[in-house]
């Protein structure tokens, strides 16, 4: 299926995590193929949140190599990295609480200059989660759980990033935001954004997925295409409830 | 007489002024959690740099203010940049203890090159007054109302319009979010100092004018009262901080309307302590939450003390003991007199700051308040020197640990703030309690030192007398680290929560902490008050208080032996190197500087 892909957009190889003397990745090597969605998974305290901030620069790896469109990420700061074209969704959202929710938005836009272009791309972010038209001018801080699981994915759109990461996405939300939310992963994916996503909720997410990992403390497991590991009775019985459910 | 009008104008001016160093204090504590301790150094600066150019370059007003401001901001950037930007990865008390010492770098600095006697600032406007109802304005009052509402105009639309100030406030709500949409939090940091020095050096200038004279006391009054108009109006709260600042100026008017001008402070630091106890989040801030203070445990370097066998510490002890028999002069046992006495200090703090983690900036009025009951003791009431010296740490204890209760909720650096006002507050009522403590004349006469019956008054006897009292209380205190009740003090200081979840009252042992410093403070500051013969409400000020802690850090938070060995050196070595007076805060600040820096776990390492 992916032996086509000739080099991978994202590539973690190879990477060696410490916090002070407790290791947390060992040797831990991941691909993002152009275009897909890919997913990893873990229990509590795999090092999954880590491995997000592996990428996006805020934590940095003892050894190893990091690579985003063949180019080396490794002594590049959080925000040369966004300029690279990777956004982010943090875990629980992280919004602007006492910023509006437009200016929340354009703050995603923040590496870029192109004002008209923002603007219009206000505008579709306004149609492609019509809800937060009328909150525009509330306080981000004030909206419920699901509509700022909306913003957040407004905000990491608008720096028409070539990839995001996204933490725990459904993490907290209703079930009817739960889906919601995993169709938009997918539409915004199928406008040509990859998507790198760590999620605890592995049925889930390997709805979406075109490949996944799992991580069990620091090191990965298992990986493969999403839907054979979707069968794979393992996953299942680590993830899915697989021996209630059978 | 003045007005009621006339005392609210002059409060809401006096506001706006605070209101400038608060904005800045504001911005800054927003973005870095930060609470900047070298604002008050930036508004001098401003000051004698407005000197200069009025004075000497005999710039035109406007021109004037455009030349502090930009002066100022380069000062700011630059503590931004050398002094604290190296800091950023370390432990969460580095940068707050670089901005005290920073601010006795500059301080010293200003005083060395335009000496400590005051200067006039003209205003170069024209003395006339308006009269408005039954009050009356001048135009300097205009000029300050118009640069404060100016400066607060500009800065909202440069938070509210400016790409760079919506990165300032995505910045101060989510440091780590903010990076993640691609905002350079260096550049933040550097933007947000730049302007609060700006705000800050301006504000200076227009007090000295106001005033027509500046000196370099007027540092850390700024510091103190930007601080209290930041935490009154909600620390990080820009808005706050100017509405705090306009109350604490009407306060204060007040207050010097009704009961006089000397307890204008007064009122200020108690405002401070009412709003900490009570609303510490602020006046303005809304339930919502808390600022993310870290746990104590993040706030002290952690280390491997350095271990020293017991059998050198008692050849070093008797070294010590038997100096006086060898032929050393008398200078020489004075110098380790003091820093005897200040060992005394240093052990109550490094049990306070260290042990137990409540990093106290007001240490000083424990010794005050030692000093102000011995000597009253045993000169009104007779009682021996001995026992008074006692009375005095025992007052000290209770009375130490009484006033700081209030605060036992607060954490991290409220808790530097707290003790910092009551330190301030301790102070203000000895000056204002006239018919106890003699107010602003001090008490003179106090008997020396003496011991069943012997007056101690050759330094030899002396000597010994403070070794053996230092040397007692560091045994004692030894023996209360190693016990279960060190161990929990530790705890709290580790993680509070955690202590609190195993069943520790972190009230009591808060209090037992206070009680065991507050005594050997109190005792030092008796024996001193004895020593010197004469004191008053400014002799144990705060620079005492951050020379303790200095001393405190070199030695290693917590370590016994090491608050001894910082004492020794910081009192020892200016000595040993005859450093003249002036030049030793200069050195304080840059060892505070440089210990934060290269080895915050200090000489002999935390404990």
């Amino acid at each position: 299926m992916t032996a086509s892909a000739p080099e991978p957009l994202l590539a973690l190889s190879n990477v060696d995590t410490f916090y002070g003397q407790a290791q947390v990745h060992f040797g831990l090597s991941i691909t993002v193929a152009r275009g897909h969605i890919v997913c990893l998974l873990g229990g509590n305290a795999s090092g999954k949140s880590t491995t997000m901030k592996i990428i996006l620069g805020l934590v940095k790896p003892r050894s190893g190599e990091v690579t985003f469109d063949g180019a080396s990420l490794l002594g590049l700061s959080t925000p040369q990295i966004v300029r690279r074209g990777i956004a982010s969704v943090p875990e629980a959202r992280r919004l602007f609480a006492d910023m509006s929710v437009r200016e929340n938005i354009l703050m995603g836009a923040f590496v870029r200059n192109d004002r008209e272009a923002i603007a219009q791309d206000l505008d579709k972010m306004l149609t492609l989660f019509p809800k937060l038209g009328q909150r525009l001018s509330q306080r981000a801080g004030s909206l419920s759980g699901g509509e700022q699981q909306m913003v957040a994915m407004a905000r990491a759109l608008m720096s028409r990033p070539r990839m995001i990461v996204m933490d725990e996405p459904t993490m907290g939300l209703s079930p009817l935001y739960v889906d919601r939310v995993l169709e938009l992963i997918r539409t915004i994916n199928q406008e040509g954004v990859s998507v790198f996503m760590v999620e605890q909720n592995a049925s889930l997410a390997l709805e979406i997925a075109h490949e996944a990992y799992v991580l069990q403390t620091g090191k990965i497991v298992l990986s493969g295409p999403a839907r054979a590991l979707k069968d794979d009775p393992r996953v299942r019985d680590a993830y899915l409830g697989g021996s209630e459910a059978a | 007489m003045s007005s009621w009008l006339d005392y609210t104008i002059n409060g809401l001016i006096v506001g706006n002024v605070y209101a400038l160093v608060a904005v800045g204090l504001a911005l800054i504590f927003g973005v870095s959690r930060l609470i900047n301790f070298a604002q008050g150094s930036i508004y001098l600066v401003g000051a004698y740099i407005g000197w200069v150019a009025v004075v000497q370059l005999h710039t035109p007003l406007p021109l004037t203010i455009i030349v502090v401001a930009v002066a100022a901001a380069i000062v700011g950037l630059i503590i931004e940049r050398f002094g604290l930007r190296p800091l950023q990865n370390s432990v969460r008390i580095a940068p707050l203890l670089a901005t005290i010492g920073i601010s006795f770098v500059l301080d010293q600095l200003v005083m060395l090159t335009f000496s400590p006697n005051p200067r006039a600032l003209p205003s170069q406007l024209p003395e006339v007054r308006f009269q408005v109802g039954n009050g009356t304005i001048g135009p300097l009052d205009l000029l300050i109302a118009g640069v404060g509402i100016t400066s607060a105009l500009l800065l909202f639309v440069f938070l509210r319009y400016s790409k760079l100030g919506w990165a300032v406030r995505a910045a101060s709500q989510d440091r780590d979010a903010a990076m993640q949409m691609g905002v350079d939090v260096n550049r933040v940091n550097q933007a947000v100092f730049g302007i609060a020095a700006a705000l800050g050096g301006v504000s200076g200038m227009l007090v000295g004018m106001y005033y027509n004279q500046i000196d370099t006391a007027m540092s850390l009054q700024a510091t103190l009262k930007g601080v209290v108009a930041e935490v009154v109006g909600g620390a990080g709260n820009v808005p706050g901080a100017v509405i705090g600042s306009l109350l604490l100026g009407l306060v204060e008017s007040y207050g010097v309307a009704v009961f006089g001008t000397s307890y204008r402070n007064l009122f200020a630091f108690l405002l401070l302590v009412v709003v900490l106890v009570l609303r510490p989040n602020g006046l303005f801030a809304s339930a919502r939450q808390a600022p993310p203070e870290p746990l104590t445990g993040t706030f002290i370097a952690p280390s491997r003390p350095v271990r020293i066998p017991r059998w050198a510490l008692a050849v070093a002890a008797a070294g010590f003991a038997i100096l006086p028999l060898f032929p050393v002069s008398f200078y020489v046992l004075q110098t380790l007199i003091n820093a005897w006495l200040l060992g005394m200090l240093a052990l109550s703090l490094t049990l306070v700051a260290g042990t137990i983690g409540q990093v106290s900036l007001g240490h000083a009025a424990l010794l005050a308040i030692g000093a102000y009951t011995s000597a009253l003791l045993s000169l009104t009431l007779n009682v021996p020197v001995g026992l008074a010296v006692i009375g005095g740490g025992l007052m000290s204890a209770a009375l130490g640990t009484l006033l700081i209760s209030p605060s036992f909720r607060l954490r991290g650096h409220y808790v530097s703030i707290a003790t910092l006002a009551i330190g301030e507050i301790v102070s203000l009522v000895i000056l204002n309690w006239e018919s106890v403590t003699r107010g602003p004349i001090g008490i003179s006469g106090i008997p020396p030192l003496s011991l069943f019956g012997y007056d101690l008054i050759s330094p030899t006897p002396i000597y010994w007398f403070s070794f053996a009292v230092m040397v007692v209380l560091a045994l004692l205190q030894g023996r209360l680290l190693t016990s279960h009740l060190g161990r929990s003090f530790r705890a709290i200081r580790d993680d509070d929560i955690a202590a609190r979840a195993y069943g520790l009252s972190l009230n009591r042992y808060k209090s037992l902490a206070f009680i065991f410093g507050g005594f050997a403070a109190g005792v030092s500051g008796g024996i001193a008050a004895h020593l010197y013969s004469y004191i008053n409400h400014e002799t144990f000020n705060t620079q005492q208080s951050i020379l303790a802690l200095t001393v405190v850090i070199l030695g290693g938070l917590g370590n016994v032996v090491g608050a001894i060995l910082g004492s020794v050196a910081l009192v020892g070595l200016p000595e040993v190197f005859r450093i003249a007076a002036e030049y030793r805060i200069l050195i304080y600040g840059i060892v505070l500087l440089l210990l934060v820096r290269f080895r915050p776990q200090g000489l002999l390492g935390t404990m």
